[in-house]
């Protein structure tokens, strides 16, 4: 398999007033292509950080993100926009669905940013990943009338609808209760492993992280353990808190 | 196109804002269409007034002088230069003649300086179709029946009366029936009086009438001891008004071809001419000089200027308010809507769109809410303009040139004032959508409050 995502010796920076802070020091990873991977850590150990700088939405202050071949830190905002909507797929921690328009809009949406692809086609498309994460019955209904798995559903159709290489969830299942949040990460794990879609979320759920089959541990902005599929992770991540 | 969905439905779901700055666009549009409809039914009044007290479309008038530093209004031979008139312009409808003379009116309490108009009723149905009688509190103090009208429009078919506007007859304090003395003085200082009877006092047509008195034919041709078929100017009315300058060019041209002699073409009214241009210019004898309505009522044309600068300086004032409102709202949506900005940045939207979305909000508020107005403006003003208000402060009557409110809503306006209002909606806009394209994507990942 190869990688979509290198992160080479990343450091991030973030100015505090007069200080800075340093939330990454020299982060190290590599994804391949279909992985379910989990980054986990507690609060303020940049997970967020990290998924920023790998979803192309902001830039390394040293090292590089080399996401799918390109150093993000040498494009362009022009390019960086175009590359999230042709390769990467966001899954947020509160929805973020846009409440003006209905569920099928809204997953409707990277399809016209896209454009070129006719209505029929849209159409098609809109209705198949709606099917598929069970909202077929709530085409027209607003963001605001559904509870928050229902809301959690349609971000993750709008995040592959266009198909994406890469999803990326930032704690998706911290706004909801453990039985909606484990359907929502079973939801996820069934389409990357049907249509092996690259999925990276974050979380500091030890009960979510049994689903990843590998578990990135950070901890003060760095990498501490890195456990794949047969190291058990769980058990690893478990212990570690 | 989802940009404008997304826009449409922001508008929808803040109602409350939407509404609120709405309703302050519809309202100042609403204004600039009323103010731009005065305006122009000022300008038709002052169109009315003017080619009709003083002034036809075009006007052959002409000056003769006995010695270099003397200046009559006269033209020698009237009749020959309504034959020329009607040669060189076929679309022309009526071709009158009045004399014009320049004196005092005098009666036993007062005085007023006054343009005098020598006319044959037979030619001025319509003249007679603006004027209307005055009723007596418009020049009476203290009348003993306030909406009595006296006199007749037709008194002026009796030799030596005087018809006067209302405002004239309250200066000299002079009912209908009362004797008025005119006298004239010519530059040299010699004066010549003629006494008349007040036959008609007739309703004021805004600043106009103070200058203008009407009277027979005769009386000037007295006053003035004229020569058979001598008369002031010919006036001549086309079918278009607004051919009048090519009208002047063409007649001034055919006049230069028969040999007349003429004077260059300036833009003043003729009183202008007869007492300060032409005393000052060192030929004799008599010259002929050709103008527009536009050249004889240039003094009141200020007015319209006036009135211009004083809808565009209010609408600018209001303008600015809407500016501060909805650029302010506009500020406090950006902030409020910083993570679905965010969130839009991060699945693809590029910074273009983001502008694109808050414009296009400013564009159909702007659009929705002026049209409204505009067309509401535009209604009402009709709806004012058949009411007939009737204006009863003086100092309003000399800026509207008449005694009811005229008001003439033209789609060009209406148009304008919807195009001026949701440009402006659009520039204020501009600096909270361009700080809302500058959100950057991290922000969609914050976790909400
Ligand atoms: N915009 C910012 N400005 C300044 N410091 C920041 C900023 N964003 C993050 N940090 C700091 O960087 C460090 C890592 O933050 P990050 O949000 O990546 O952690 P996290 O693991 O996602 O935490 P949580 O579980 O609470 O979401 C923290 O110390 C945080 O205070
Ligand atoms: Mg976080």
């Amino acid at each position: 398999m190869s990688a979509i995502i290198e992160v080479r010796g990343v450091t991030k920076d973030y100015p505090l007033g007069q200080l800075t802070v340093r939330a990454l020091h020299g982060v190290e990873l590599c994804v391949d292509r279909g992985e379910f991977t989990t980054i986990a850590g507690p609060s303020g150990s940049g997970k967020t950080t990290l998924l920023n700088l790998i979803g192309c939405v902001d830039v390394p202050t040293g090292g590089s993100v080399v996401f799918d071949g390109a150093v993000t830190s040498s494009l362009s905002d022009r390019e960086l926009t175009r590359l999230r909507l042709e390769k990467l797929g966001f899954i947020f921690q509160s929805f973020n669905l846009v409440q003006v328009l209905s569920v099928f809009q809204n997953v409707e949406l990277p399809l016209l940013l896209q454009g070129g692809i006719d209505v029929a086609e849209r159409k098609r498309r809109v209705e198949s990943i709606l099917d598929r994460v069970g909202l077929s019955r709530f085409l027209r209904h607003r963001p605001n009338e559904l509870s928050g798995g229902q809301r959690q559903r349609v971000a993750i159709a709008r995040a592959l609808v266009t198909k994406p290489r890469l999803v990326l969830a930032d704690e998706p299942t911290a706004n909801l209760d453990s039985v909606t949040g484990n359907s929502i990460l079973e939801l996820m794990k069934e389409l990357n492993q049907q249509d092996g879609t690259t999925f990276i979320f974050s979380t500091h759920d030890h009960r979510v992280m049994e689903l990843a089959s590998r578990i990135v541990r950070v901890q003060d902005g760095r990498v501490v353990e890195d456990g794949r599929g047969d190291k058990s992770p769980v058990a690893a991540a478990a212990a570690a808190y | 196109m989802v940009t404008l969905q997304i826009a449409l439905n922001n508008l929808l779901a803040s109602r409350r804002r939407t509404l609120f700055l709405g309703a302050a666009l519809f309202g100042v549009t609403l204004l600039f269409v009323l103010l731009l409809a005065l305006t122009a039914g000022v300008t038709d009044n002052l169109i009315r007034g003017a080619t009709n007290i003083s002034s036809g479309h075009v006007n052959i008038g002409g000056y003769y002088k006995s010695t270099p530093s003397d200046s009559q209004t006269v033209v020698l031979n009237a009749s020959q230069l309504k034959a020329e008139a009607k040669e060189a312009l076929p679309d022309a409808l009526r071709i009158i003649d009045r004399l014009r003379g320049w004196g005092k009116v005098i009666s036993d309490k007062g005085t007023v300086q006054s343009g005098l108009n020598g006319i044959d009723l037979a030619d001025e149905s319509a003249l007679l179709e603006l004027l209307a009688l005055a009723p007596a509190k418009d020049y009476i103090d203290n009348p003993a029946n306030a909406e009595e009208v006296k006199g007749s429009l037709d008194a002026l078919q009796k030799p030596g009366t005087i018809m006067l506007f209302a405002s004239q007859a309250k200066r000299l304090k002079v009912d209908v029936g009362d004797q008025v003395t005119l006298r004239t003085e010519t530059l040299k200082g010699q004066s010549n009086t003629a006494e008349a009877v007040v036959g008609a006092v007739v309703r004021d047509l805004g600043l106009l009438s103070s200058f203008a008195s009407f009277v027979p034919k005769q009386t000037i041709i007295e006053l003035y001891q004229f020569k058979p078929d001598v008369s002031g100017a010919v006036q001549i009315y086309l079918k278009d008004i607004d051919r009048s300058e090519a009208a002047m060019n063409e007649l001034r041209a055919h006049l230069e071809k028969k040999g007349y002699a003429q004077l260059e073409h300036d833009g003043q009214p003729f009183f202008i001419k007869l007492l300060q241009t032409v005393p000052n210019e060192e030929w004799t004898g008599a010259k002929l000089d050709v103008t527009t309505w536009e050249d004889e009522s240039s003094f009141l044309v200020q007015i319209i200027i006036g009135l211009r600068a004083i809808s565009v300086f209010l609408v600018m004032l209001l303008a600015i308010v809407i500016v501060i409102g909805i650029s302010n709202t506009m500020t406090i949506a950006v902030r409020e809507r910083t993570r679905e900005i965010g969130t839009l940045r991060a699945i693809g939207m590029n910074r273009g769109g983001i502008l694109a979305l808050f414009l296009l909000e400013a564009l159909l508020l702007g659009l929705l809410a002026s049209g409204a107005g505009g067309i509401t403006g535009g209604v009402v003003a009709a709806l004012l303009d058949a009411g007939g208000l009737k204006v009863d402060v003086d100092a309003i009557r000399v800026v509207l040139l008449s005694n009811t409110l005229h008001l003439v809503p033209r789609v060009f306006d209406i148009v304008l004032a919807v195009a001026a209002l949701t440009f402006v909606s659009m520039i204020a806009a501009f600096f909270p959508a361009l700080r809302a394209a500058r959100i950057t994507p991290v922000t969609a990942m914050q976790a909400a409050e």
